[in-house]
């Protein structure tokens, strides 16, 4: 009795444990993995900004807003005083821009979600890809045609790879482009 | 191989010059006793392994089959109004003037989104020309400090700032009332700004009367000025100049005056790959001090005989030159260099030389003496310059900046005034005398007199603990100033950050008692003001004056016309008459912290960590005595002595320092706090205890010292044994390792290639790799190293290096990523010092890359021996395999496992250099060469759309170093200094028949001695 218990038991039920376990694993391993990368991550943002309108309709450039992109390590979400430029005068009477006015009445920053994160033991800097003629669309994905923005790329080390090691692949607009450093001190210092 | 070199045994301590077993064992093994076995896995976690395996495993699965939600990546908060010249991620920098000691040198403020970062010379100040010392740089850990006072205190207890201000203002009003005084105690005054503050007081409150108490003062120097020529400030010297240069126990290059400045002055003069030629130095000292570690002769004496050796210099000048007729018959009696020679056991030969140099290099050499010196020292001193005609190398374009504030009375009237009743209050204006004052004057007793103590302060010290009203005052980095940093050089500071805590600017606390109340801007208007009515008129600028003030604060210095000195004739009537010394016994010299200062720097974990230059301890000071009087006296390292001089006594562990005087003890102040922060209390001992009064012949050295053994002993933490470089079996035989190599000058001029004769051609069973654009390298002049440690605190602040603590430095866990190895050559009575800064190699054939299981440290296409650390995994095989001892494990995390996880403090994260990783425990690290600084430069060039160039670059290290002896560059472009550098004859590598083929390249040093045919 004792003995085809044992026998049951190692012979069937542990491999059938062992093969769900396994099977809902990788399943779940792939299913997920969007998630774990974040993409398709598309956050609530305290002022419903789009990028649709102000990228995409009325062709603003990128560096109007984002001013630090050619000039230093972070593109920069833009301080309330650059909003206000046009906003002072343009739509003062829509509820999303009377939210942004109190924010620059009050002096308070607005806390925007943050969407694309590089961990924090790696250093990408903005200016080196932009000032070699880098698209933003290339990591971040046709930001012109969302009215909200959310991921659609991982920054996982391996898609920094893909791209330093097929450039001409993944950025087929530049005609001339070096091979991207694939040394550890190039991101990790 | 030179026969000189042949000759020498290096060694690093006494210990392991009589081949101590604890050191071969030290050396075999890379960390001390202890240091891998106080670990019990069990007491670390409740969990035992299974357990922890089973939680991992089960945590993994849930992380894996968890797809609810997407992780929350928090939030980016932008400014809301963004100033124009802050651009987040980019740094700013602002020049300003260190306040750190009298110097004053230039600095510029690297900041980072509004807070202060790190601290750089500023190139275009006349004093210290880019350069800066470790103390200036370390100073940015005070302004962190969670140490500080944050808000005004009465009796201990918060009180606002208003009430302060109503309060002190009805003292100081009823002082001049009732007829009394109020004496405030300031440290020597060199803003002509706060001069006018002062006097300013003094109009409104007339019962202020002023009093200087610096702890750390050149009065005799001044004083033999004065005496010999009838005129003031003292002056600069040209160092660079002097082909020649006596000093007598004079530290010039390591705690004494603009030593900055003297340092780059002197290694120009060493800049034998470049010139072909070397000065000659020769140091008569009584301890071993960096200034004689870098001598080409030096010579041991006691401080008291100074004077008749001097005198027996001048008595045979004038014999053996034609001096001027002012001078004839000018002759000190009984001074007779045989006899002196005789008398101090000095060394003939060495004597003889100095004598014929001294006449040999008349007019173009320099005799230097040391602050502590007496007053009819220096008065031989400039009496020997005047007969040589070395007043050729006297430079008042850069005389000492004289103070704007002079109108002081002496201590000794405030001794009277406060006994007599007449003193009813008494403000510290930032000054700590109950610490500094030696206990002669009883000056804690005093304190007890007087109904009121206003102490302004930025952290608690000795005399706040005895003081009704504590102050909290700004940061130097927090403040407004101006100072006459010397003739013709007026230097500006500003503030780089909003103060921290609920604290004032201390001139403005003053200033708000003038006016009534205070204003935040009031002293920075009253500066602009004070500017543009003295400066600005001064200048001759076309520029209106609010421009001009602008123009002036981004420069930080403004030149003005200097006034123009001549030298006066040199006053023979002062001469002394009585030259012969009778000190018998033994004599200690107090010599500032060479880390520490006067001991505002006590509470700098930095500061304290770093290795004393010559004897290699941190966090102590110690009493240095030659090894022939520790063996005499039956001492050994570490036992505690008490030293008594007359009714004051301290007790303090011995070191054991070769090439001390043998009847000199050397001992540093600054240490000992007993009211201080977590950091600096009790660490060391008060030696100010032992300081003599202003009025003394020789305020820092005492005679007829007494010591007693206690039978107590403290571990001194010394770096010098750890890490050792060289294998105990090549010291009684002829295979030298070549980790220094050395030789004189008439070697070189007789053999450039004498250092490579033996050279033998190594070859590898690998095929080596191809470098074809960039390639990073390094060299090191080693005859231009004064082993000064600026380039140690640069890249601790650059890097975000840990302070690691007493404790841990005496288990050999120091995490300076930069140490200078300090080797003796010779005998311990007259040892000859080679020091050597030692950084990662990056190497070629890095062995530390082969031995990582994990690929965490590998090399990058342009020559770095880089290090990931988070692939690191802590076995540490890399250190075990490094040749050159350089990488750094993170034992814990020590920013919270120092002392009460003081550096955890969140103020201290504000000064981390955010491009650079905080290592966390469990991880290898070492020297990057600021790779940081390379990517910054590299996307700089590509901004510019230009390639990077080796130039492009300067290293935290290259940028302190005051003497510029480290090159940094692209070694494939052969017209770089670099590149010349490694093709010159003097060039070597460490360790180079290891065929590990370092990137690091040193230049041999030469020291400029007689020949022995010669």
């Amino acid at each position: 009795m004792n003995k085809y218990l044992l026998d049951h038991t190692l012979k069937i039920r542990v491999p059938i444990i062992l093969f769900v376990i396994l099977v809902t694993f990788i399943v779940t391993f792939y299913a997920s993995r969007a998630e774990r990368d974040g993409i398709g991550y598309t956050p609530d943002q305290p002022i419903q900004f789009s990028h649709q309108l102000h990228a995409g309709q009325m062709e603003i450039d990128c560096q109007y807003c984002h001013t630090g992109v050619a000039k230093g390590r972070q593109a920069l979400v833009p301080s309330v005083n650059i909003c206000m430029n046009c906003h002072t005068i343009a739509r003062k009477d829509k509820p999303e821009i009377i939210k942004l006015t109190k924010y620059y009445e009050d002096g308070t920053p607005i806390p925007w979600k943050r969407i694309h994160q590089v961990p924090e033991y790696a250093y990408f800097n903005h200016s080196v890809h932009i000032n070699r003629g880098v698209e933003c669309i290339s990591c971040h994905g046709d930001i012109a045609r969302m009215e909200k923005v959310g991921q659609v790329k991982g920054f996982t080390m391996t898609a920094c790879l893909d791209c330093h090691r097929n450039p001409h692949e993944n950025l087929p607009y530049l005609e001339k482009v070096n091979q991207g450093p694939e040394n550890c001190f190039a991101c990790h210092r | 191989m030179s026969n000189s070199e042949k000759n020498k045994n290096f060694w690093k301590s006494l210990r392991d010059y009589h081949d101590d077993p604890e050191v071969l064992k030290l050396k075999a093994n890379e960390f001390t006793d202890g240091v891998t076995d106080d670990f019990d896995p069990s007491e670390l976690s409740g969990l035992s392994r299974r357990k922890f395996l089973a939680l991992l495993t089960a945590s993994a699965a849930f992380t894996a089959t968890a797809c609810t939600d997407y992780r929350d990546k928090g939030e980016i908060i932008p400014y809301n109004k963004r100033p124009a010249e802050l651009l987040p991620g980019t740094p700013n920098y602002y020049s300003s003037t260190c306040t750190g000691c009298s110097s004053h040198c230039g600095i510029i403020i690297k900041t980072r989104e509004g807070r202060p970062i790190k601290i750089e010379g500023n190139p275009d100040h006349p004093i210290n020309r880019g350069k800066i010392c470790s103390k200036g740089q370390a100073s940015i850990l005070d302004l962190y400090d969670p140490d500080r006072i944050s808000y005004p205190l009465f009796r201990r207890s918060k009180i606002s700032w208003d009430k302060v201000d109503s309060e002190i203002s009805g003292i100081l009003k009823k002082a001049v009332e009732t007829g009394k005084e109020v004496a405030l105690l300031t440290n020597s005054v060199f803003s002509p700004t706060q001069a006018k503050l002062f006097r300013e007081l003094k109009t409104a409150f007339s019962a202020v009367e002023f009093y200087k108490v610096d702890a750390i003062n050149n009065l005799t120097k001044k004083d033999a000025w004065q005496a010999c020529y009838d005129q003031m400030p003292l002056p600069g010297f040209k160092i660079e100049n002097a082909q020649l240069i006596v000093s007598f126990d004079s530290d010039f290059l390591g705690s004494e005056g603009a030593f900055i400045e003297n340092s780059a002055a002197y290694a120009s003069a060493r800049d034998v790959k470049t010139n072909g030629s070397l000065s000659r130095h020769y140091a008569i000292e009584s301890g071993m001090t960096m200034t004689g570690m870098n001598a080409d002769y030096r010579l041991k004496m006691r401080p008291e005989a100074m004077t008749e050796f001097l005198a027996a210099l001048v008595n045979e000048v004038i014999r053996k030159t034609d001096v001027s007729d002012e001078f004839f018959g000018v002759s000190f009696k009984g001074a007779d260099i045989a006899s002196i020679a005789g008398k101090y056991n000095l060394d003939k030969i060495k004597v003889e030389y100095l004598l014929s140099d001294l006449i040999k290099y008349s007019g173009k050499g320099l005799v230097i003496g040391g602050d502590h010196l007496a007053k009819d020292d220096h008065i031989l001193i400039n009496l020997l310059n005047e007969l040589l005609g070395n007043q050729a190398q006297y430079d008042f374009s850069k005389s000492y900046a004289s103070e704007s504030f002079s109108d002081v009375r002496s201590l000794e009237k405030l001794e009277e005034g406060i006994n007599s009743g007449k003193i009813t209050a008494v403000i510290h204006y930032d000054v700590n005398p109950v610490y500094t004052l030696p206990p002669a004057y009883k000056y804690h007793e005093l304190l007890k007199k007087v109904d009121d103590v206003i102490t302004l302060t930025t952290s608690e010290n000795e005399s706040s603990a005895l003081s009704n009203y504590i102050l909290p005052i700004n940061h130097q980095f927090e403040s407004w100033g101006d100072y006459y940093a010397r003739n013709g050089v007026y230097s500006l500071q500003q503030p780089v950050i909003m103060p921290i805590f609920n604290s004032r600017q201390r001139e403005g606390i003053l200033l708000s008692w003038i006016q009534g109340k205070f204003r935040f801007e009031a002293y920075h208007e009253y500066l602009i003001t004070n500017f543009e009515e003295s400066i600005y008129t001064k200048s001759g600028s076309t520029l209106s004056g609010k421009n001009y003030w602008y123009a002036s604060l981004h420069d930080g210095v403004v030149s003005l016309p200097d006034d123009q000195i001549t030298l006066k004739r040199f006053n023979i009537a002062v001469l002394p008459s009585e030259v012969i010394s009778t000190a018998s016994g033994i004599s200690l010299v107090l010599k500032p912290g060479f880390n520490v200062y006067d001991g505002r720097f006590a509470n700098n974990g930095w500061l304290q960590e770093i290795p004393h230059p010559v004897s290699k301890v941190a966090w102590d000071n110690y009493a240095a005595v030659s090894p022939k009087f520790a063996s005499e006296n039956g001492l050994k390292n570490n036992d505690v002595i008490e030293l008594i001089s007359d009714e004051f006594s301290i007790k303090i562990p011995v070191l054991e320092q070769p090439g001390n005087d043998d009847n000199t003890i050397t001992v540093e102040l600054g240490y000992g706090r007993q009211v201080c922060g977590e950091v600096g209390k009790e660490v060391g001992k008060n030696a100010f205890i032992l300081v003599g009064k202003n009025s003394d012949k020789r305020k820092y050295v005492r005679s007829g010292v007494k010591i007693q053994k206690t039978g107590d002993t403290l571990a001194l933490a010394s770096t010098q044994e750890h890490h050792s470089l060289d294998d105990d079996s090549v010291k009684d035989i002829h295979l030298i390792r070549n980790i220094i190599r050395e030789g004189t000058l008439e070697e070189y001029k007789k053999d450039k290639h004498f250092l490579h004769h033996e050279k033998h051609e190594i070859f590898s069973i690998t095929a080596e790799q191809e470098y074809s654009g960039l390639k990073w390298g390094m060299t090191i002049d080693l005859n231009k190293c004064t082993g000064c440690t600026a380039c140690i605190t640069s890249c601790n602040i650059e890097n975000n290096i840990p302070v690691v603590g007493k404790d841990q430095v005496l288990r050999g866990r120091e995490m300076h990523w930069m140490r200078i190895d300090r080797y003796y050559s010779g005998t311990p009575d007259e040892p000859v010092i080679s020091n050597q800064p030692m950084l990662c190699q990056h190497c070629d054939n890095a062995p530390c890359e082969n031995v990582c299981p994990v690929n965490a440290t590998n090399h990058s296409p342009d020559g770095l021996n880089q290090m990931a650390y988070n692939r690191c995994v802590g076995t540490r095989y890399c250190s075990n395999n490094c040749p050159f001892k350089v990488r750094r494990f993170n034992f814990y995390n020590f920013r919270d496992h120092f002392a009460d996880a003081y550096y955890h403090d969140d103020l201290f994260s504000l000064l981390n250099n955010p491009e650079v990783t905080v290592r966390s425990r469990g991880v290898m690290e070492k020297c990057t060469f600021c790779i940081q600084r390379i990517m910054d430069a590299r996307s700089e060039a590509i901004k510019d759309n230009r390639t990077l160039k080796g130039t492009d670059v300067k290293t935290a290290c290259q940028t302190a170093c005051p003497s510029e002896a480290i090159y940094f560059g692209d070694l494939n472009d052969k017209q770089s200094d670099v590149a010349k550098h490694v093709e010159h004859d003097l060039a070597y590598h460490v360790l180079d028949y290891l065929n590990v083929r370092p990137n690091v390249t040193y230049i041999a040093k030469l020291r400029n001695t007689h020949s022995e045919e010669a």
